[in-house]
């Protein structure tokens, strides 16, 4: 893709007029508006996330930009927690530092007033040119980028395709281009599935045949089948930990009970203290101190701790956000399925996207860098890196590429249909305390320490509390 | 003139502290929205919101638990370990070096190593105990939460303890000969040795130690936020956790500044108290 530079237009001015207007409007501070003429700059900044959106994929795509457009990007990434607060203060302080922001889903309900809406741009055929925007996979597309800038906890309802035009007339904007798409998924030991052995012990013992389970009975009945504590090896891992992991999983399960795996809606009332939310919860603790299909130490795992227990073959299935591999001293392979299913399926997901700060004077370059970074021939070429796509046609390439096959198994094409039957986090400018009051629960009700019903319960009436709080009650 | 020379530092000092403090203050009675346009004053509301917290209060008696059980423990293991180092013989030296090695260690590096060390599926720790038939099951250590406390502590215990055995052994060093040789000579015991004569020597530098341990334990948050994240549950949470999530996190910057501002009121009444101890204590250097 190469960037043309022309004369200006009147579009532009108009668009010129049209974001000063506005900013002065809001009362925000004078910033450079988005203009095709923009001089070129030699140099964007770009703030970026470590490992949680694979910093290595955006670091092997920069030779390109360069050759492409001239322009080298100065990349900062730091680990979450850091990024988070970095990104907020940059902000906060209306720093023009950074022109690039890697931005998060819990962020953003916070941000609608300080990263750039881009949908004017995405409007104008001349910006959008090459960016081929229906090309996102909507679910991803709308849960990540597309906010009502004065009420960010809305939701748009129109979800089934990507109409930059009905977005805004629905009063909303497009606030960034999808980059790195999470989601749940279940990596499961193929090797030990594939064993004939396996497979005739496993009928004998329940008449079905093994294969990834496609219900969450299934699930709890091949993780008990697989569980031998004396040889160390045991059916499942869970993330049950203290922190956001925990949520996940309940969220997931959630969601496969039939529950609303949102947790929170739009009317903002808590709906995973619901039956669905006691099924689920009591299923899940169930498997850690009643079936006992889990490894040590399963009430204080972090995905990272789940993926090193599946990695040095303590367990026969799992679920992450990412691909797993097996350490070499455990003969094997991983292949991946979609997280089972009861009344109904839902696997966490959350999204990662590149977005223009309000107060970059290099906006219109820095809305060409996303483009850039998040076309179909970027992430196709970062999909070796571990990149996890936004572009249905991404998936598309993934899945026909022998050499990508050969190195992650069915991983991507399973993250795709995943993504199709995802469910986000509600939009809170508080989320990490509704997070918080969920995961304790998840984690007291894990533990033994509370029963499922009365965990949740205590954390719907934190959660009440906290929206009251931000002022959502 | 004294003022014209004093003003340098009082610049400096109005700066760096009061300055700050009273931008503490201005917050703690706003609700100040850093990402938007919603910032009013709110009165006391932050106060009245942080102080009908039940997890505040909660969590309020478990850094209070944690001060006293980690620096009890750092005392006594201090003082221990002072007495053995103070012993005149070859390997003091490098045992001394050795011991300070953990000082030397960043708190979230050593929560990173501990948490790997006591991982109840692959640790060393339940290995171990597992090995030598201490345990029949592994221990999860950060799962149940009298265990995650045994680990907090502990890792508190083993970055600090040198501390407070170099400032103990300084002590030691400093002790004159004759009392000793005195109480030797009039037939004292060991044990009589170390009360009538050491312990009693030993004071000023106990209280020394003591105000600056409980000083930084009430500052603890890097080691616990990555040993346990305040769990299981909310078991291992400390205040400093709660300050962090709200000013970090939620960007609650009002709320976070009324925590801080009434847990600056805390420990000022404590360390009053401490620094009067310590006053006390300290007379005996000056005589």
């Amino acid at each position: 893709m190469t960037f043309k530079s022309t004369s200006i237009s009147r579009r532009a001015l108009l668009q010129a007029g049209t974001a000063f207007a506005g900013g002065a409007t809001l009362g925000l501070n004078l910033r450079a508006a988005f203009a095709a003429d923009a001089p070129k700059p030699e140099k964007l900044t770009m703030l970026y996330a470590t490992s949680e959106a694979d910093s290595d994929a955006i670091k092997a795509a920069l030779p390109e930009f360069k050759k492409a457009t001239g322009i080298d990007i100065a990349l900062d990434t730091m680990p979450y927690n850091a990024l988070q607060q970095k990104a907020f203060a940059e902000l906060a302080s209306e720093s023009s530092y950074y022109d690039i922001m890697i931005v998060d889903t819990p962020w953003m309900p916070a941000l609608t007033n300080k990263i750039a809406p881009i949908t004017e741009m995405i409007l104008d055929p001349q910006n959008s040119e090459g960016l081929d925007i229906k090309d996102f996979i909507p679910k991803v597309f709308f849960d990540t980028a597309v906010y009502k800038r004065d009420n960010s906890a809305l939701h748009f309802d129109k979800t089934d395709t990507i109409d930059p035009a009905a977005i805004k007339a629905g009063g909303f904007d497009v606030y960034g281009l999808p980059m790195q798409a999470n989601a749940l998924t279940l990596a499961y030991r193929k090797d030990l599935f594939d064993d004939p052995a396996n497979q005739k012990a496993y009928k004998d013992k329940t008449g079905k045949d093994l294969a990834p389970p496609a219900t969450w009975d299934d699930f709890a009945a091949i993780a008990s089948f697989f569980t031998n504590p004396a040889k160390r090896m045991w059916g499942t891992t869970l993330m049950a930990g203290s922190g956001d992991w925990a949520t996940d999983d309940f969220k997931t399960l959630l969601a496969g009970f039939g529950g609303d795996g949102h947790l929170v809606n739009d009317k903002f009332e808590p709906v995973f203290a619901s039956p669905e939310g006691v099924k689920a919860l009591t299923f899940y603790a169930d498997l850690i101190n009643g079936k006992k299909v889990t490894p040590p130490g399963t009430t204080s795992a972090s995905w990272d701790e789940v993926a090193t227990s599946f990695s040095n073959g303590l367990a026969a299935m799992t679920m992450n956000y990412h691909d797993l591999a097996l350490s070499p001293n455990v003969k094997g392979q991983v292949a991946y399925a979609v997280v089972p299913m009861g009344a109904g399926i839902g696997p966490h997901f959350g999204t990662w996207m590149l977005s223009v700060n309000s107060f970059s004077k290099n906006k219109q370059w820095a809305f060409n860098a996303i483009k850039w970074f998040t076309s179909s021939a970027t992430q196709t070429s970062a999909l070796a890196q571990q990149l996890h796509p936004t572009r249905a046609s991404v998936y598309a390439a993934a899945i026909n590429d022998p050499a990508i096959s050969q190195k992650f198994g069915n991983f991507y094409e399973t993250l795709g249909k995943s993504l199709a039957v995802g469910v986000g986090r509600p939009r809170l400018t508080n989320y990490s305390d509704v997070d918080r009051a969920i995961w304790v629960a998840v984690n007291n009700a894990a533990r033994g320490a509370a029963t499922p019903e009365a965990a949740l319960k205590g954390a719907a009436d934190e959660v009440n509390k906290a929206l009251a709080n931000a002022g959502y009650k | 003139m004294g003022w014209g020379l004093m003003s340098p530092a009082m610049i400096l000092l109005l700066l760096m502290t009061v300055v700050p403090t009273l931008y503490l203050f201005y917050y703690a009675f706003r609700h100040e929205d850093l990402l938007g346009p919603n910032s009013y004053w709110v009165g006391f509301g932050n106060f009245t919101r942080v102080l009908s917290d039940p997890n505040i209060w909660s969590d309020s008696l478990s850094t209070l638990q944690f001060v006293v059980l980690a620096v009890a423990v750092e005392l006594l293991l201090g003082l221990l370990l002072a007495l053995m180092l103070s012993r005149k013989i070859a390997e003091t030296n490098l045992l001394t070096a050795l011991f300070i090695l953990p000082l030397g260690v960043a708190p979230v590096v050593s929560a990173l190593v501990f948490r790997v060390l006591l991982d109840p599926a692959y640790g060393w720790v339940d290995y171990y105990l597992q090995t030598w038939g201490l345990i029949d099951q592994p221990i999860d250590w950060f799962g149940q939460p009298v265990f995650a406390w045994i680990a907090v502590i502990a890792l508190d215990v083993w970055q600090w303890t040198p501390f407070v055995a170099l400032i103990l052994l300084a002590g030691l060093q400093g002790m004159p000969g004759e009392p000793k040789e005195a109480a030797l000579l009039d037939g004292a015991n060991s044990l009589q040795m170390f009360w009538h004569i050491i312990l009693p020597f030993l004071k000023p530098f106990i209280a020394i130690a003591l105000v600056f341990r409980i000083i930084e334990a009430f500052k603890t948050f890097g080691s616990v936020f990555v040993l346990t994240g305040g769990g299981p549950g909310t078991s291992t949470s400390l205040i400093n956790l709660d300050l962090y999530r709200i000013a970090l996190q939620n960007f609650d910057v009002g709320a976070a500044a009324a925590l801080g501002i009434c847990f600056l009121i805390v420990l000022s009444v404590i360390m009053s108290r401490l620094l009067s101890i310590l006053g006390r204590n300290t007379d005996i250097l000056e005589d």
